[in-house]
């Protein structure tokens, strides 16, 4: 018996956003239970538990988030997972992690809407109401892996972004990718390198630390993080403020803040955009996708080629913000964009449209189960 | 991280001037809260006042030295609650939270209350309860007392206020307190439950001078006596130590830095097998919930695995779980497999009427194909397809329990997909 051991296991894409979470150093986790996005709860609770760290019941999806705010605030990596019905009762909360630029990771995994909608049924269908919930419709960075691994990978990302720009960030999802088993070769797992919050040193001067907690020179500034219970007083708030986080109506200072919540991610949004490029430079039709759909996408294209069609294939693994450099410089001689998800409206399409300025936009759109590569075929010339 | 820790001679800023109408009971709460900290000398890193919205949630502005968090609408606690639960878990256990909510917001965050007083964590809740909502115009609230008149119950309250305290009591709480702001102990009892370990709230019962006092006959010394009418109580209602905070009890059951990594279980598959198969194939197992269905496909997949296989398992079942049909649908390819629905099975197992019926209802047996092997069993009416038929009596011979595995085990015999050891081994 000489066998070479190859680290393969069998793993749901909930597994492994609970794996990479724990990768990244989150210690908190609270969860409400809900399909398609159980299984993420039952996993940190696992690992978690295991560890001493907290993983714990809420009584609903407010208190989940709610919770995970206090930890994120009192300074550790936070998560929650739920699906569409969770993330309505969440919005009012994610906005406030927004507003008081607290780090947080959510995953959303979608299932068939509106409303409580289908349980069991996979869907494409809070792209937007996910991107859009905030009054303001600032930009929460949206991540979206099709597989396993990139469940893993993005996840760890996310507790990054989340945790460097101080910001809610989500892991999208849907019950295709979060509830089936899959084969994982550990060993093509990128380790990645998760990031910690910058922090104020918790050195005080005169016994009591002061320091804005919202200080920023240009507006893309990071605020240094100070933790709440820790030697530097916090003044956090979700209603608008100054720097110092205290209420102000409309002064300048005030407005000030608020641009620059969206500041600090338009400004980086090009470092913000993975993509997986697999560009034919003849290829007069361009398939761009996303989560599950990308699964179907990219077999689409792989049967195309093998009858000699020339097509090319944009994966977006980041939706929010919209990696438009990335699209725009994936068009070269494009005619065509044609672009599958689950929802009815083509709801992503319709936020990167206006890119294409001179192709024929095309939407491949059903709901009720996945889109086939056949049906993706279809479009391709 | 060591600093010098200073001791406080005030929370509240000295000299501030109160937002608040003349007369309102928010400024004796305040002082009172300031009172009750400076009397407990805790270092001001170690405050942390969460507001709610509302009059009351004014107040951190207020409050130079501690910690401040101004929430959402009746979340307050609830934010609270993480912030403590990840201080005793997580921290020193060091950090006293203290929430302002009023009267509206409290029953917004009803739940919140619940949970935390159920959980025990170490918050304190200042409930300020002036019987309406002051901020936006007067409109009662679920603490107006009967009667009461406001802008939206203009011919008086007709629904009994709610006994927040006595809710407080049957959720577990074990410091429950109802105090008049102008009460001169007020200080003394806020100190008592800020000190309480685990939680703890103190309803405050004050007037509002703007909204309560027009079209009401109510006056300071009146509101003791409309509490009371109410059958409510005044004082402390409970002081109990009978139960250990939530994080103590959690560190019990999980002790922090076990051997993580030892102890989680490697379930890696080693590949020891070989396969023939060139092609990717889709299979589906259909049979009875309970039937093991889905473990018995979990094993195929992990036969497959080990087989240099790659695979992905999709399940299927009734919402309830335990009753009805259970699907497993299985794909197999020696390469990357992207697309993880099955349009056209290679092989379809049903081991019962559930999950044949089910087979019916998703149409699976118009889609097969002449080389498309279905494995039925011999109790089963045989479908109508094309596809290449295999009866085996697998319930009689083997019971409805192992009556997939039994017959995964078959197929992988008859398709030669990879060695029957793997299966057996898997």
């Amino acid at each position: 018996m000489n066998h070479t051991y190859v680290p393969i296991k069998l793993r749901t894409g909930n597994q492994m956003i609970a794996e990479g979470a724990v990768k990244a150093g989150c210690r908190f986790f609270a969860g409400y239970p809900i399909t398609p996005a159980s299984g993420i709860y039952k996993s940190m609770i696992e690992l978690l538990q295991r560890k001493g760290d907290l993983a714990i019941s809420s009584p609903d999806e407010i208190s989940a988030l709610a919770y995970c705010v206090g930890a994120s605030l009192r300074g550790y990596k936070a998560m929650t997972a739920t699906s569409g019905p969770g993330w309505a009762l969440m919005i009012e909360t994610v906005q406030y992690a927004l507003m008081t630029e607290t780090p947080l990771v959510i995953a959303m995994v979608q299932r068939l809407g509106p409303s409580t909608g289908g349980a069991t049924q996979g869907a494409q269908g809070d792209v937007l109401l996910t991107e859009f919930c905030t009054s303001g419709g600032y930009t929460i960075p949206v991540l979206c892996p099709s597989t396993p691994l990139e469940c893993y990978e993005l996840t760890v990302l996310a507790f990054s972004w989340a945790e460097l720009l101080r910001t809610p960030v989500v892991i999208l999802t849907d019950k295709e990718v979060g509830m089936t088993t899959e084969s994982v070769n550990y060993e093509q797992l990128q380790l990645l390198h998760a990031a910690d919050r910058i922090s104020h040193l918790q050195k005080p001067t005169n016994g009591h630390g002061k320091a804005k907690t919202y200080e920023f020179t240009r507006l893309s500034d990071i605020p240094k993080f100070a933790p709440v219970g820790g030697l530097i007083k916090v003044t956090a708030t979700g209603s608008a403020h100054n720097k110092s986080g205290e209420l102000k109506k409309n002064d300048a200072e005030t407005l000030e803040v608020l641009h620059h919540l969206e500041e600090k991610i338009r400004l980086r949004k090009d470092g913000l955009a993975i993509v997986k490029r697999d560009v034919d430079p003849e290829a007069e039709t361009l398939l761009i996708s996303y989560g599950i759909t990308a699964r179907a996408t990219e077999e689409a294209i792989h049967i195309a080629r093998k009858q000699g069609k020339k097509v090319s294939g944009l994966h977006l693994l980041t939706l929010f913000p919209v990696p438009e450099k990335q699209i725009l410089n994936s068009l070269g001689k494009v005619k065509r964009v044609v672009i599958a998800e689950e929802n009815l409206s083509g709801q992503y399409r319709s936020v990167i449209s206006h890119l294409m300025k001179t192709q024929e936009v095309i939407g491949v759109n059903k709901i009720g189960s996945m889109i086939t590569p056949q049906e993706i075929l279809k479009e391709v010339l | 991280m060591t600093g010098t820790i200073p001791t406080p001679t005030t929370f509240i800023t000295e000299n501030c001037a109160m937002p608040f109408c003349k007369g309102c009971g928010h400024t004796h709460v305040l002082r009172k809260l300031n009172d009750a900290l400076m009397k407990l000398q805790i270092p001001p890193s170690k405050v942390n006042l969460v507001t709610d919205i509302g009059c009351i949630g004014l107040a951190d502005a207020l409050f130079e030295t501690p910690h401040t968090v101004h929430t959402t609408h009746g979340r307050s606690t609830a934010f609270a609650t993480g912030i403590e639960l990840a201080d005793s878990v997580l921290s020193d256990s060091k950090l006293k939270t203290v929430v302002l909510i009023g009267d509206g917001g409290a029953m917004i965050g009803l739940l919140h209350l619940v949970n935390a007083a159920l959980l025990n964590v170490d918050v304190t809740v200042l409930l300020c309860n002036n019987f309406l909502f002051g901020m936006t115009g007067g409109q009662h609230s679920a603490f107006s007392p009967m009667e009461f008149i406001t802008p939206t119950t203009p011919d008086g309250n007709i629904i009994p206020p709610i006994d927040m305290c006595r809710v407080m009591l049957d959720a577990r709480a074990e410091f429950v307190a109802r105090k008049l702001a102008t009460d001169k102990d007020l200080g003394d009892v806020l100190a008592e439950a800020i000190q309480h370990p685990g939680f703890s709230l103190v309803e405050i019962v004050e007037l509002c001078t703007e909204h309560a006092t027009t079209k009401n006959e109510l006056t300071g010394n009146a509101i003791r006596s409309v509490i009371e009418e109410q059958g409510q109580e005044f004082g402390i209602l409970t002081n109990e130590k009978n139960r250990a905070e939530f994080g103590v009890l959690y560190a019990d059951k999980n002790p922090r830095d076990q051997a993580f990594s030892a102890s989680q279980k490697d379930d890696g598959l080693i590949p020891q097998f070989e396969s023939k198969l060139k092609h990717q194939v889709g299979i589906v197992i259909a049979g009875s919930a309970g039937e093991r269905v889905q473990s018995a496909a979990k094993k195929l997949c992990e036969a497959a695995v080990m087989s240099r296989l790659h695979c992905t398992q999709k399940n299927d079942n009734p919402v309830t779980q335990g009753s009805g049909f259970s699907l497993a649908e299985v794909i197999l390819s020696p390469h990357d497999i992207f697309y993880t629905g099955i349009e056209t099975p290679d092989a379809v197992i049903v081991v019962s009427e559930d999950g044949l019926n089910e087979l019916y209802e998703k149409h699976v047996f118009d889609r097969l194909k002449p080389t498309t092997m279905l494995l039925i069993d011999s109790s089963l009416p045989k479908p109508h397809t094309d596809a290449n038929i295999i009866e085996y009596p697998f319930r009689k011979e083997y019971g409805g329990a192992k009556a997939a595995l039994k017959a995964i085990e078959l197929y992988v015999q008859q398709s030669g997909l990879f060695p029957v050891e793997a299966f057996q081994t898997s």
